[in-house]
């Protein structure tokens, strides 16, 4: 007897639909898996077998062949496992093909035929062409997320077994009480510092990705944390990606199995290649990189970080994914974040404040040398962050709240969606020229500045996105940029070697 | 004589006493050649350390150094060897209580024909003091007086700069230079081109042989040659502790003018020089300070007026500039500050402040905004 079933693999951060297909015909007991297995799928030989045995099913003592279609293509994961025993129960008379037919199966088996989630059921699930779906309960909420599916949930092989006959109902996952909203950081609570205030609202805006430099207890991590509670909801199509990439990551989803918040990720720098920008040896995962699309990457201690992965997210930063390339074949991600840096003006922190530099020129040369120019270049705010005075933090009385601020930003964000592009980061030629035009006493600034040195050629087109954004912020609505913003734009892109110490 | 700077831990003492033990560095040179540790001439010169120690590593050293290779290495890299008592030799050194021996030299030793003017300071500088340095070196060598210092980075290299940006000029004087380490090993690193501009323009001057690494110890050795070379001495700004209060001192031994600038009581790097007026050093608060004091009067007199640098038309400035100004005050400020201070927005704040800039009235250093001289006349 034959029998076919639907399901999916991962790849990346998509699911691929795949066949598997079951024939029991007579011959020495055998249970084979041919198309590709990886060592997971392979291992679904014993978990199928015991699974059905405890679900007190009969094994047929044939010879079992199984072959994943298509059998080309390299499959990893333990989501086969269900399709496998539904596939045999259908193939040895269990089960009618008509109960099955239709309907896909994702989910891993325990040996007592219990069923669990596997990662990636948001892909997955997508990539199934089947109106209806067979999940573990836990899964459900997981699957439910794209709304496509009628998704059917049960907890063990044998309650699966039995609702197809229909014999028993579908299982429905308790309603778990909403865990209490997670308290988000509030802008309020950075006192004075108002440059360092403005370029966070200016980033959250713009999506103009910052570096702060300061030294130790200037509040660079306090700043971070807060850009991304001002960033507004994210929308429907990047929501699913952020979801499906969490999801495909195995990381834990909100309760409404929707990433709809930005994602905040802050990976530490001592992290690997593969842990930031995606990669592994067989289950190609996606990084750190990837899971913060939609939000905010932090990099603390940028200059930390080992070069060669701080050179592998200038792919990411233009093209907003990386490709990631194994011997047996290359998977893209998408990259879509905000990159917030943060780091020291040299190893002891103090240079460019009034406090004394410990550092050698020659240390203080090396740290600079970690960061290369083309990566310093791709931010468009640079800000040295000073300690605060303790003076004016009693003195300053309540500053603008993230509720505020985020207005004026998703306000801002609202206009730059009419120029047709996500952020005012993304404007670049005509598009810049018909929404970012210089005055003539505007060109003539940014003539004096290149000449006093105060900018550099490369920045004039910076400068004038983070103008742009700055107008937007204020309600401006004319496309010539006004002096005043193109002015505090240039305060907002201070040079590198002023910021990391190199000149005093 | 060159030779025997060559061996290893030799400072300007062993030196001597070696050489007055032996009668002449030709003589002590062939002592330590034979390796004779009990020569009655070796014996007399008296060696602080670890005597045994030191001559063994003399006479290792010594049989492996040819002395006609070694001047010929220096004639090929342009390197005068002043010796003490010959022409040429520095006047200032002659009567000097520790006088180098010898001296290698890149540059004009007439240079030194000039009144001096060391300037010195922390290498940890802060923007005022760096730009101050820079225009005095500026002043001093326009009016005619060389500006004396040690090439490290800091104050140093700030005096030389601000001395180079005038020093081509056939009326000025050359800038000076004693540097610790041998005269092809650049250090810092990074001051490479300063180090060939002061020999083009100026002198260059070191106590050690080409070669000689930059030693811990050849600094405040340096120091001491800096304060025996100047008229006078002015700190610029210094840490409690640090080299430039070693020169410092060795000036006063020498019966040098000491001068400091004063600066913020807040500021670390002032703290070495404004506790050096309390020890009563006198106060230079402008390079006529420096002028007035000077033994000899610089060939070519002093104008009050700054001519090197370009005259801004006196233009009216509106009430939001002038508000900008008096808020700055004279020490630097952070934009951060100066919203603070104004209670302006930033965009108003940073587009008068732009203004300022670009009319000179104000520059930046770093990440610190500093009022100009020149605007306080507005």
């Amino acid at each position: 007897m034959l029998a076919s079933i639907s399901s999916a693999v991962l790849r990346g951060v998509d699911g691929v639909p795949v066949t598997v297909e079951v024939h029991v015909a007579g011959g020495l007991p055998a249970f084979t898996v041919v198309g590709l297995p990886d060592a997971s799928c392979r291992e679904a030989r014993d978990r199928v077998r015991a699974a059905i045995l405890s679900s007190g099913f009969a094994w047929p003592m044939q010879r079992i062949t199984v072959n994943l279609a298509p059998s080309g293509l390299p499959k990893a994961g333990s989501g086969l496992d269900l399709p496998m025993a539904i596939g045999v129960l259908v193939a040895s008379g269990v089960l009618s093909a008509a109960a099955v037919a239709g309907t896909a199966f994702v989910g891993e088996l325990g040996l007592n035929g219990v069923l669990r989630a596997v990662t990636g059921t948001v892909p997955l699930v997508e990539a199934l062409v089947e109106d209806a779906v067979v999940v573990s309960l836990a899964a459900q909420a997981e699957a439910a997320v794209l709304g496509r599916h009628v998704v059917q949930a049960a907890s063990t092989l044998r309650a699966v077994v039995a609702a197809l006959r229909g014999e028993g109902a579908w299982e429905q996952a308790a309603a778990c009480a909403a865990p209490p909203p997670e308290a988000v950081a509030d802008l309020a609570d950075v006192r004075g510092q108002a440059l360092a205030r403005r370029a966070v609202e200016v980033a959250a805006a713009g999506g103009h990705h910052l570096l702060l430099v300061g030294p130790p207890g200037a509040g660079k991590t306090m700043l971070a944390e807060r850009l991304v509670g001002l960033l507004p909801e994210l929308s429907p199509e990047l929501a699913l990606e952020a979801t499906k990439v969490h999801s495909a990551a195995g990381e834990r989803l909100p309760p409404s199995g929707l990433v709809r918040r930005p994602p905040f990720r802050a990976p530490h720098h001592n992290a690997s290649m593969a842990a930031l920008v995606g990669g592994g040896s067989s289950w190609l995962r996606p990084g750190e990189i990837s899971l913060a699309t939609g939000g905010v990457l932090f990099l603390d201690e940028l200059a930390e970080f080992s070069p060669a992965v701080l050179d592998a997210l200038r792919q990411p930063l233009e093209e907003g994914r990386i490709r990631v390339a194994r011997a047996h074949g290359s998977v893209q991600f998408p990259a879509r974040f905000l990159l917030v840096a943060a780091s020291n003006p040299c190893p002891c922190g103090n240079a460019g404040t009034l406090s004394v530099c410990r550092c050698s020129e020659a240390t203080r040369r090396r740290y600079r040398r970690r960061l290369s120019a083309p990566l310093l270049d791709r931010f468009d705010l640079r800000l040295a962050v000073q300690r605060p005075d303790p003076d004016r933090l009693v003195r300053v009385g309540a500053e603008e709240g993230s509720a505020a601020v985020g207005q004026r930003v998703a306000q801002a964000r609202e206009l730059a969606a009419q120029r047709g592009v996500g952020a005012n980061r993304e404007l670049t030629g005509a598009l810049l020229d018909r929404h970012a035009a210089l005055s003539p006493s505007g060109r003539r600034m940014m003539i004096d500045a290149l000449r006093q040195q105060r900018l550099t050629a490369r920045g004039v087109d910076r400068v004038r996105r983070v103008a742009r954004t700055l107008a937007d912020l204020a309600g401006e609505s004319t496309t010539v940029l006004g002096e005043e913003h193109l002015s505090l734009a240039m305060h907002l892109r201070v040079d590198c070697d002023v910021l990391l110490g190199a000149e005093q | 004589m060159a030779a025997l700077l060559v061996l290893p831990a030799m400072g300007p003492h062993r030196l001597d006493q070696l050489v007055t033990a032996a009668g002449s560095a030709q003589a002590a040179w062939e002592l330590l050649r034979r390796g004779h540790s009990n020569h009655p001439d070796l014996a007399r010169a008296e060696l602080r350390g670890d005597r045994e120690k030191l001559l063994s590593g003399w006479f290792v050293a010594a049989r492996s150094i040819e002395p006609g290779e070694l001047l010929h290495r220096h004639q090929r890299h342009g390197v005068e060897l002043l010796v003490r008592g010959a022409a040429g030799y520095p006047l200032r050194l002659q009567e000097d209580p520790e006088p180098p021996a010898l001296l290698f030299a890149r540059g004009d030793p007439l240079a030194l024909a000039a009144p001096t003017v060391a300037i010195i300071g922390t290498r940890r500088a802060t923007p005022y003091g760096l730009k101050l340095a820079r225009s005095w070196a500026a002043e001093l060598t326009e009016a005619g007086v060389a500006v004396v210092s040690g090439l490290a980075s800091g104050i140093d290299h700030a005096a030389h700069e601000g001395a180079l940006t005038v020093a081509t000029a056939a009326w000025t004087a050359a800038p000076v230079a004693v540097v610790g380490s041998g005269l092809d090993v650049v250090y810092p690193r990074s001051s490479a081109r300063l180090w060939d501009r002061v020999a083009e323009v100026g002198l260059l001057l070191s106590e050690a042989p080409l070669g000689t690494r930059p030693e811990p110890w050849r600094f405040p050795a340096r120091n001491r040659i800096i304060a025996g070379l100047a008229d006078l001495v002015v700190v610029v700004e210094s840490h409690l502790q640090g080299g430039s209060l070693i020169t410092a001192e060795e000036a006063t031994a020498r019966n040098r003018g000491v001068f400091a600038v004063p600066g913020s009581v807040h500021s670390p790097a002032s703290a070495g020089t404004n506790r050096l007026i309390t020890e009563g050093s006198q106060v230079a608060t402008a390079v006529s300070d420096l002028l007035e004091a000077l033994p000899s009067r610089p060939v070519r007199p002093h104008r009050v007026t700054n001519s090197n640098r370009e005259k801004t038309k006196p233009v009216a400035l509106d009430f939001e500039q002038l508000r900008l100004l008096e808020v700055l005050g004279w020490e630097g400020a952070l934009l951060d500050d100066l919203v603070d201070r104004t209670g302006w927005s930033l965009e108003v704040t940073s587009a008068v402040l732009d203004e300022l800039l670009r009319r000179n009235l104000v520059t930046q250093s770093g990440l610190w905004f500093i009022q100009e001289r020149d605007s306080a006349s507005h």
